[in-house]
């Protein structure tokens, strides 16, 4: 470790388990949740070894709880056995947050999955963290209200996910993340007690250790049930295409409708290659010789829906747009959004892996930032592919690549160490809203000072002294160097 | 070395990969990026929340499998069975993993494998099913007499029967009464079919395939897809000796040599260049598989020739007459017909002037029947209907199940349903009730290659 390295037990390592204790561990899991519900065959471990990111870890266990109290007893059974604990939801995170690192028991909330309690007039639900984003908003979609944030892997990814990385997603332009979401959650805290964070009243009295928790990576313990803020579905929606065959133009036209004092919903960005891929699987008629696309989304009232749809369309065409359509009804409108929103997936249509980054610049630095990002693709040879919330500057360029190709993983992360730099020198962030997890953390230091990362330990260690819940994620530990070799052992990228 | 240590790694190493020992092409192994978009298509993850009951967890099973060196045991075994293979997963990935290729890969290895390990009882039990009867179809026909008279005479053991299956009760009067193709009236001098097997070359303007198990069974359901396709004008063809079945319950269980010589025979007993359609999904996207099971030009333009009956009456439904009904009927796409022949519309528009069809809101969603899945894993296929069941009461404003009625293209499917207390039915019949009785059927030499609407209709 390093002399600059804060010193905080969030760095603490685990010795891998003996055979013994492995044993004596899953039996006590199963004494706990039922033996068909704790489970440590390898090639089952082996499934639960990554989530959608890059790194692999492994686990000494997974578990399936169904209740509060199963999280609590799978939480103190893991340190009664000396063994650091990990949530997982869906796995659809990008950045290792719920990679296990450590052999640690990996505690899966897939299993509950139930929409406790709807308050229709007070707008709220309680939700188990294993609900996913889009059914929850399918559940209440007939009381004509719907759950706002909106991550691209909505219909896949879990409300717990969610709080644990702060997600946000297309209309959180407008609407604001998963944290301006969430009213209350009962956390069962590292130490395996239960306790509520937050309230159903606005502007809970003390400290708002809700939100320390909404987006703490699962550092800080496992949500059990959420209550969460339901939106009113807007009386008006329309959403717009604008095509440009010049990148520059694209991201002048986010910063000018933004300028001109409007905030749509919605306001994203997709290149070219991108694109053509997109419209290979949904076929929603995007043009596949634009250099760029924008998605945008306004809603709220009638009137003011119109006004909207004309001020973009005069700053799109004042910057040079090739078209701006508007998409005529809803069956056309999802197939916009599905699109958009497939994007990530698809990119096995061009190569099989990719690397993701997930930085946030200022608006009015688009133009020369998304220049630079496709510089140092062309500098590093790896292709880069452009599809972000271009109305918050949060970049997602990503870089694609096989990985069968020697040498290529060096290429990748000298890339992504350059793309932070630019994004960082402008005055931009590490991450939007994908999360640090294991992936990006090794890059906290070029945002946070040795302070800023004290600080931030002394956090985590109030609510976690003795480094169980999720080691080795968010705060960095050891060298600079993102590549292979900096990782924990065991971890394989 | 711990136990941990036998944790094989997911991840096809750097560089080039040692051939594994699955038939797997490594380009479609590694295309997975493991977003996990698939996994709320899954009905097997749906039920469960596990990683081993998905698609994304499966493909890493090959891979440990094929990259990693797990072995392939029970447990990898038991992974690959607990797919329904409904390839929900498939159509709802955005980078097209070819997951039905992947997974009837894993399966053949795992026949070839177990042709040796496996219990006596269950290799005789399934070299009589797949490899002695179902080839067979006048054995077919003869073990539906048996299961007919054992029914009504109640000498069925339930112990013979698995659990998660409820068998139909077979029509005796229908077994007595074999399809008939339409006889040559032929106003055009087009020349006639055989008297009992179609000569299907250009005498006919389709062949409806029949089909093992579905002509014995539910014959009356072919009888009405004959008679709406001939209420089109449409002279309707049989397929000759050798069209027993079509040997998609083999490619699932991973019997491929057995499927391809299957296939060759299929082809082989329907000769010329009539359309053919197929009223049942899952026969359907088998025949129209063809192409790639068996990899030659032949297969190719038969497969080209395939329709499912609601994709090849859409373009005609214009010349049907029928009756509005005003019925509702929710509509549960067979996954083989919306996530493998991707026709969804079709069924839709087919019975958009008789009934008023309702959608579910599960995305299509597999019931869990899966061919002969529900037989083989009745818990999760139980479990998978019960889910099913919600989304279709859902779709019909919570209506009791008595209250509605299904509409369904495959076998399968509807008997999965209809043990459940479903009324389901599918289309061809739903059609053939609303049919009008007073009206002539369209005239055969009026066919021509754009279908018009029919006279006495308005435009």
């Amino acid at each position: 470790m390093d002399a600059t390295v804060p010193d905080h037990r969030a760095d603490r390592s685990f010795a891998s388990p003996s055979d013994a204790e492995l044993t004596r561990l899953v039996a006590d899991l199963g004494v706990a949740l039922g033996p068909d519900r704790a489970r440590s065959d390898p090639l089952e471990l082996a499934l639960y070894a990554r989530d959608a990111g890059v790194a692999s870890g492994r686990a000494a266990a997974v578990c399936f709880p169904r209740t509060t109290a199963e999280v609590a007893a799978a939480v103190q059974t893991a340190r009664r056995h000396g063994r650091p604990f990990l949530g997982r939801g869906s796995g659809t995170g990008l950045a290792g947050g719920a990679t296990p690192v450590d052999d640690p028991v990996v505690i899966v909330t897939t299993q509950m999955n139930r929409v406790l309690e709807v308050d229709v007039d007070e707008r709220f639900a309680w939700v188990e963290p294993g609900v996913l984003n889009l059914d929850l908003t399918r559940a209440v979609a007939h009381l004509g209200l719907h759950y706002a944030p909106d991550p691209s892997s909505q219909q896949a990814c879990s409300i717990g996910g969610n709080v644990a990385t702060n997600a946000g997603g297309p209309h959180c332009l407008l609407y604001g993340t998963t944290q301006a979401h969430v009213l209350a959650a009962e956390v069962v805290l590292p130490d395996g007690t239960v306790t509520v964070l937050g309230g159903l009243s606005p502007d809970q009295p003390g400290y708002d250790l809700r939100g320390v928790f909404v987006g703490s990576e699962g550092t800080m313990g496992i949500a059990t049930r959420i209550a969460v803020r339901l939106m009113p579905d807007p009386p008006a929606l329309r959403t717009l295409l604008l095509d440009f065959t010049d990148v520059d133009a694209a991201a002048a036209t986010v910063s000018g409708i933004i300028a001109d004092g409007l905030v749509p919903a919605a306001l994203e960005m997709m290149d070219a290659d991108i694109t053509r891929m997109v419209e290979d699987f949904v076929g929603a008629g995007y043009p596949r010789d634009a250099a760029a696309v924008l998605l945008v989304e306004v809603d709220g009232l009638t009137h003011g829906v119109d006004d909207a749809i004309e001020i973009i369309r005069r700053v799109g065409t004042a910057n040079g747009a090739r078209t701006v359509r508007v998409a005529a009804d809803a069956t056309e409108r999802n197939l916009l959004w599905k699109g958009r929103k497939s994007a990530f997936g698809a990119i096995a249509r061009i190569a099989p892996n990719y690397y993701l980054h997930d930085t946030v610049v200022p608006r009015t630095r688009l133009v020369e930032v998304l220049r630079g990002v496709y510089a140092i693709a062309d500098e590093q040879r790896i292709k880069v592919l452009n599809v972000f919330h271009a109305g918050d500057g949060n970049l997602h360029p990503l870089l694609v690549f096989d990985g069968r190709e020697p040498g290529v993983m060096e290429r990748v992360h000298a890339a992504g160490d350059a793309i932070i730099e630019l994004s960082l020198s402008v005055g931009g962030v590490l991450s939007g809203e994908h999360g640090i997890g294991l992936e990006k953390r090794a890059y906290m230091r070029s945002q946070f000072s040795p302070d800023d990362l004290h600080v931030q330990a002394g956090m985590r260690d109030a609510f976690d002294p003795d480094g169980f819940s999720n080691p080795h994620k968010v705060l960095p530990a050891g060298s600079r160097c993102g590549d292979v070799q900096s990782l924990p052992e065991g971890v394989w990228v | 070395m711990t136990a941990l240590d036998s944790v094989p790694t997911t991840q096809r190493p750097m560089g080039v990969a040692p051939q594994g020992p699955l038939d797997i092409s490594d380009d479609d192994l590694v295309s997975c990026v493991a977003c996990g978009l698939c996994l709320p298509h899954c009905p097997t993850y749906r039920v469960t929340g596990l990683e081993t009951s998905s698609p994304r967890g499966r493909i890493a099973a090959m891979r440990a499998v094929q990259f990693g060196g797990a072995p392939i045991d029970t447990v990898f075994e038991r992974y690959m069975e607990e797919c329904i293979q409904c390839r929900g997963c498939e159509a709802a990935c955005p980078s097209q993993v070819p997951y039905g290729r992947l997974i009837e890969g894993a399966r053949q290895a795992l026949h070839e494998r177990r042709s040796h390990d496996r219990r006596r009882r269950r290799r005789l039990a399934e070299w009589l099913g797949y490899t002695v009867i179902l080839p067979r179809h006048r054995l077919v026909i003869a073990a539906t007499w048996l299961l007919g008279l054992g029914q009504r005479l109640r000498l069925v053991p339930r112990r013979l029967v698995p659990r998660g299956v409820a068998l139909p009760l077979v029509s005796l009067t229908e077994l007595r009464h074999p399809l008939q193709p339409t006889a040559p009236t032929a106003p055009s001098g087009a020349s006639s079919g055989g008297p009992s097997t179609g000569n299907p070359t250009n005498a006919f303007d389709a062949v409806l395939f029949t089909g093992c198990v579905m002509d014995a069974w539910q014959r009356g359901t072919h009888r009405s897809a004959i008679t709406v396709m001939e209420s089109t004008g449409a002279m309707v063809g049989l397929p000759g000796p050798g069209g027993d079945c079509c040997g998609a319950l083999h490619v699932h269980a991973g019997r491929t040599a057995e499927a391809r010589r299957l296939a060759e025979r299929v082809i082989a007993s329907m000769p010329g260049d009539a359309p053919i359609v197929v009223d049942s999904a899952g026969c359907g996207a088998a025949l129209k598989d063809y192409g790639h099971l068996l990899g030659s030009p032949e297969a190719r333009a038969f497969s080209e020739r395939v329709h499912d009956f609601a994709e090849w009456l859409a373009p005609r439904v214009d010349r049907l007459a029928v009756r509005d009904t005003h019925e509702r009927v929710v509509v549960a796409d067979p996954c083989h017909l919306r996530h493998v022949q991707r026709q969804t519309t079709p069924v839709r528009s087919i019975l958009a002037a008789s009934h008023r069809t309702v959608d579910t809101d599960d995305d299509g969603l597999c019931c869990g029947a899966g061919g002969a899945y529900n037989a083989l894993q009745p818990d999760l296929a139980l479990a998978a209907r019960e889910r099913k069941i919600a989304a279709l009461q859902r779709a019909a404003g919570g209506a009791a199940l008595t209250d509605f009625r299904v509409v369904s293209a495959n076998p399968g499917c509807l008997m999965h349903l209809m043990a459940a207390g479903v009324r389901a039915v599918h289309p061809a019949d739903l059609l053939a009730e609303a049919l009008d009785p007073e009206h002539p059927r369209w005239p055969r030499d009026a066919i021509r290659p754009e279908p018009s609407r029919h006279p006495g209709s308005t435009p």
